[in-house]
């Protein structure tokens, strides 16, 4: 089942999502990539109804470019997420709502602090140190509470990341085989392959 | 489950003397799940004025951009600062602008309204979600836990509080009304506004 | 008097013209100039650039905007006009690779920029771009630049080499005199500021160059790399002259000797 989550550490944001796409009762593809880059310094893992998700994303990650492109300079996390939020809270009150939750992770170059923002399909935005979507978020959330340091290095916090997917994969009824894991710091943003 | 109690939330406002003080829990919730006890829920308008907004989180973030930019507006064509009284309006209306797809939040105000006389006068209100107004001499309470702050208020509310007494009263009542409902807690933010300063503190409470 | 027809609408005088079109390209004729050399693998914009006043922020006063990671475009004529075409074509960019996931083409964004400037020639209520552009760059998994020009009127076609605005003709004259196919990147470098020296008296400071080699691969040129290649081309001319003194010289001497020669077998 559909599963995003995040975490915030010493000077980076990493963002972990599963890789299926599901049509029914039946898995489509096992390697499709749920978070997208947004600028040099943000990511946004993305999820819920499907179509809607990648057709917002990329509206979102069209209109970052055109800022980016109109400014010289990327729009900032804190900024970005407040856009997006807005976007969201307008599309719940439209014709045809969008129904799609958001993680968005990013390094503001300014103040040189990470940031990581929960969002959901109403425009319920929130800046947090770890966040979960989807149905893995009620077994992650609780060892994230336990393990999680906003001081840990790169490695530590692969290595909480890691008990994230171990737990999902073994106590959610239709885990997800595969994560995508990346990492957004100061020299941007890459994948990281566990 | 109504749509009122998604991300639950509550917020208590009380007169005092030459005081009044405005308070709420800072749980963001998704039905049962907790996200963050970080979400503030009362926002500064002015120097001597605060809204709380409690129900639903998004309407919160959405309504008070909207606040912001109204009382900005104000601020630049009136230039002076809005009085709690005509802010309550503003609010009153704002909310009835969508009477029939109305934001999911009922507006709480604590503030110290300007006398002709040219001193201070504690003013709240509240509204409901499509802007009825509803002045209070004594306090006004909204959202998941409103009928328990309601009951606790009631036994510990009395008149002409002096600010630390009155803090203290407000902190009680939303402790422990918090503490039987499941929707609010998870810390609370107390703001006791006098006609010179305002007094923030964050409370502890039962943390689960 | 040209009568009622070069006042606000754009509608044809008797004899065929239409005066607002034709008034916004005296607007380019006035405007500063910008020049485009495409080479064998590189692409280079060069534009005149007016002195930038003492307090002013120069990072404010640009002439080359890029339009997308693959396409930059210089333009000539009223700034504002072009600022607005510009926000316009960097929408398109990005409202095309949104509906079909493919970046634009040179010419695509070139059409679509030509099709707004012939819009404002016949529609009511408006006038046309004071604008001409110079858009250059590269088409999606090729290798070979590209340069593209827009003209207020609406017209658009492509070019080995071009200029635009003040003095754009001679500009071209000496284009046409000097460009060779396949040029190198430093030559096609050189030959854009070598033909902006036509008509930028005051030199490398009063001169800006972009230069794109490869799919989104675009530099701006600092003022000391300008500097070191008008000094370059200076250096040129003065050899040059003096070769031609020189020739001049022993040409004389030539002829003096030989008027001598002449005379001797006289006396």
């Amino acid at each position: 089942m559909e599963t995003a989550f995040a975490l915030t550490g010493k000077g980076y944001v990493l963002l972990a999502a599963d890789t299926t796409a599901v049509h029914s009762i039946i898995k489509v593809k096992t390697d499709v990539d749920k978070i997208k880059e947004l600028s040099p310094c943000l990511l946004m893992a993305y999820s819920g109804e499907p179509g809607d998700t990648v057709q917002f994303a990329e509206y979102i990650e069209r209109n970052i470019r055109l800022y980016h492109i109109r400014n010289n300079f990327p729009l900032r996390p804190p900024s970005a997420a407040s856009w997006i939020r807005r976007s969201l809270a307008d599309s719940l009150r439209s014709r045809k709502p969008y129904s799609v939750n958001l993680l968005l992770g990013g390094y503001d170059t300014s103040t040189y602090m990470p940031h990581l923002y929960w969002m959901d399909y109403f425009g319920t935005l929130a800046e947090v140190p770890f966040a979960a979507h989807g149905y893995g978020s009620y077994f992650t959330l609780s060892l994230l509470d336990k393990y999680h340091d906003p001081e840990a290095t790169v490695e530590e916090g692969i290595a909480t990341l890691k008990r994230c997917i171990d737990e999902v994969s073994k106590r959610l009824v239709v885990s997800p085989a595969r994560f995508k894991v990346k990492i957004v710091d100061k020299d941007g943003v890459r994948e990281i392959e566990l | 489950m109504s749509i009122m109690q998604h991300n639950g939330g509550s917020v208590i406002a009380m007169v005092g003397k030459d005081c009044v003080a405005i308070a709420s829990d800072l749980r963001l919730g998704v039905q049962s799940l907790s996200i963050t006890s970080d979400f503030e829920k009362i926002f500064p308008v002015t120097d001597r004025l605060f809204v709380g907004l409690p129900g639903l989180a998004t309407d919160v973030t959405t309504l008070r951009e909207q606040f912001r930019y109204r009382v900005n507006m104000y601020t630049i064509k009136e230039e002076r600062e809005i009085e709690p009284q005509t802010f309550a309006q503003l609010v009153s209306s704002t909310l009835y602008e969508r009477r029939f797809g109305p934001y999911f939040i009922e507006p709480v105000m604590a503030g110290m309204q300007k006398t002709p006389a040219g001193g201070y006068a504690p003013f709240i209100a509240a509204t409901d979600l499509i802007g009825c107004l509803n002045f209070a001499k004594d306090f006004v309470v909204a959202g998941t836990a409103s009928e328990k702050l309601f009951g606790v208020a009631e036994g510990l509310w009395e008149p002409d509080l002096e600010a630390e007494d009155l803090f203290e009263t407000i902190s009680q009542t939303l402790l422990n009304a918090l503490d039987r409902d499941a929707f609010s807690g998870w810390g609370a933010v107390v703001h006791v506004i006098t006609k010179d300063k305002v007094i923030t503190r964050k409370l502890k409470g039962r943390m689960d | 008097m040209s009568g009622s027809y070069d006042r606000a609408l754009t509608v044809f005088s008797p004899d065929g013209h239409l005066f607002q079109v034709e008034y916004a390209s005296e607007a380019v004729r006035r405007g500063t100039c910008a020049v485009g050399v495409r080479g064998k693998d590189v692409v280079v914009l060069g534009v005149e650039k007016k002195s930038v006043l003492q307090l002013q922020d120069p990072r404010t006063v640009r002439k080359v905007a890029m339009l997308d990671d693959h396409i930059c475009l210089a333009f000539a004529g009223l700034t504002a006009d072009g600022r607005v075409l510009i926000d316009k074509a960097r929408i398109e960019c990005q409202s095309h690779r949104l509906t079909v996931e493919d970046p634009v083409t040179v010419e695509y964004i070139t059409r679509h920029i030509a099709t707004i400037q012939q819009k404002y020639t016949q529609s009511g209520g408006v006038r046309p771009f004071g604008v001409a552009t110079l858009i250059v760059g590269f088409d999606p998994h090729t290798t070979e630049p590209k340069l593209l020009q827009t003209e207020p009127g609406g017209i658009y076609s492509e070019w080995k080499a071009n200029a635009i605005g003040r003095s754009s003709k001679t500009v071209r004259e000496f284009l046409e005199k000097n460009h060779k196919d396949d040029l190198s990147r430093d030559d096609a470098i050189k030959l854009t500021v070598k033909s902006l020296l036509e008509v930028v008296q005051t030199g490398a400071k009063n001169i800006e160059i972009s230069v794109m080699e490869s799919y989104g691969k675009v530099t701006s040129l600092e003022l000391s790399q300008i500097e070191g290649i008008v000094q370059e081309i200076e250096r040129e001319k003065e050899a040059e002259a003096e070769r031609k003194r020189s020739r001049l010289a022993a040409a004389a001497a030539g002829q003096a000797a030989m008027s001598q020669r002449v005379d001797t077998p006289a006396q």
